[in-house]
């Protein structure tokens, strides 16, 4: 293993195995020459098959490092998620539980329909859904108001009660703080109107999602990040869509108004 | 924004207003900070906060444990339902001390 793989980030890393198909492909990520696809094909049936959320540590040859996998079957698909260490915990220390933990957070919002990790068409086609009422501009932390406002302001012509009302705009506030600290400090949100729901999307275009940076914020103003946003904002949202890599992150953040 | 109103006294009270998020740091610190000056504790009146993130919380976490560290220990009190609800969701009680709450029954 070379330094440069060893200081690489914590990234998440998403296959989608079909029924019917022979293999996995990446929807975050690559497929890497020493993947093991017919272990994740055969898991991943497996899976589809017990209607069975599964989860495997995989260890790797010349290194102490074992990665977690989780097998999440939706239907006629099966989504495998994990997080790439690629050797990290040398430097930092041993956050595998944490690394698991927030993996099977992530399992865990997949299999119950919450979170949806998109590919780059599903995106394309996600963030231009319905009507677009107002776009603007991320760039400093003075926005973080400004989107609380634009989302209250949508909200408060809706019929959703107060306390939901309120919890949409922390999460908002938790989508955007983590963009500041994490995306790269800029990017955009805009805000549409489907038939049900107010969608909110989120793009930045920083390095894409790192655990590193959830488990130890690396800037002053990141000490302040307690790395519940992403928690917070599962928890709350109707539904939350998600595509991260190294060209940046988009969050949907669904709210169901009807 | 967070707008802060200090009433001097053994136990000066820091009047918290608005919005705390990850823009509130230097503004609750500079205030503490003042309210702190030949004081033995400072207390937080969280009443006409409006709004806090985990930004905002872990800004007040990291400061009451500065603070208590210090010899001049933070209390918080009245906390609106915007506050107690995030506080109660991140367990913020257990990450500084009951002894912040005073006034809240366990």
């Amino acid at each position: 293993m070379t330094d440069q793989a060893a200081d690489s980030a914590a990234s998440l890393q998403v296959f989608r195995y079909v029924a019917g198909d022979d293999t996995v492909r990446a929807v975050i990520g690559e497929i890497e020459a020493d993947l093991p696809l017919e272990d994740l094909v055969a898991h991943a049936r497996q899976a589809l098959e017990s209607e069975r959320f599964m989860c495997y540590a995989v260890s790797q040859a010349g290194d102490f490092v074992a990665d977690e996998l989780c097998f999440v079957p939706q239907g006629e698909r099966c989504e495998i998620l994990t997080i790439r260490t690629n050797g990290w915990q040398r430097h930092h220390g041993d956050h595998r539980r944490s690394l698991v933990e927030i993996l099977n957070n992530l399992a865990a919002a997949v299999a119950c329909g919450k979170l949806r990790i998109l590919d780059e068409r599903e995106l394309l086609q996600e963030a231009r859904a319905g009507t677009q009422l107002v776009r603007f501009a991320i760039d400093d932390s003075a926005s973080l108001a400004t989107a609380r406002d634009a989302v209250d302001l949508v909200l408060q012509e809706s019929d959703i009660d107060d306390l939901t009302r309120q919890r949409t705009i922390l999460c908002i506030s938790e989508a955007v703080t983590n963009m500041l600290l994490h995306g790269g400090g800029q990017g955009s949100m805009t805000l549409r109107r489907l038939d049900d729901r107010l969608r909110v999307v989120v793009a930045d275009e920083g390095p894409g999602m790192d655990f590193l940076n959830w488990i130890e914020p690396p800037t002053k103003k990141g000490q302040a990040s307690m790395g519940y946003g992403f928690k917070i904002i599962l928890d709350y949202l109707d539904a939350v869509g998600l595509r991260t890599g190294q060209t940046g992150t988009t969050l949907l953040l669904d709210r169901k108004t009807d | 924004m967070l707008r802060t109103t200090i009433a001097p006294g053994p136990a000066p009270t820091v009047f918290l207003a608005g919005e705390m998020d990850l823009d509130c740091a230097d503004t609750l610190r500079e205030a503490v900070a003042e309210a702190a000056r030949d004081a033995h504790t400072v207390v937080l009146d969280f009443a006409d906060v409006e709004f806090i993130d985990s930004s905002g919380t872990g800004i007040f976490v990291r400061l009451s444990l500065d603070m208590k560290s210090r010899g001049t220990p933070l209390a918080a009190r009245n906390l609106s339902p915007a506050v107690k609800g995030v506080f109660d969701m991140l367990r913020v009680r257990e990450l500084v001390g009951d002894d912040v709450f005073p006034d809240q029954s366990l």
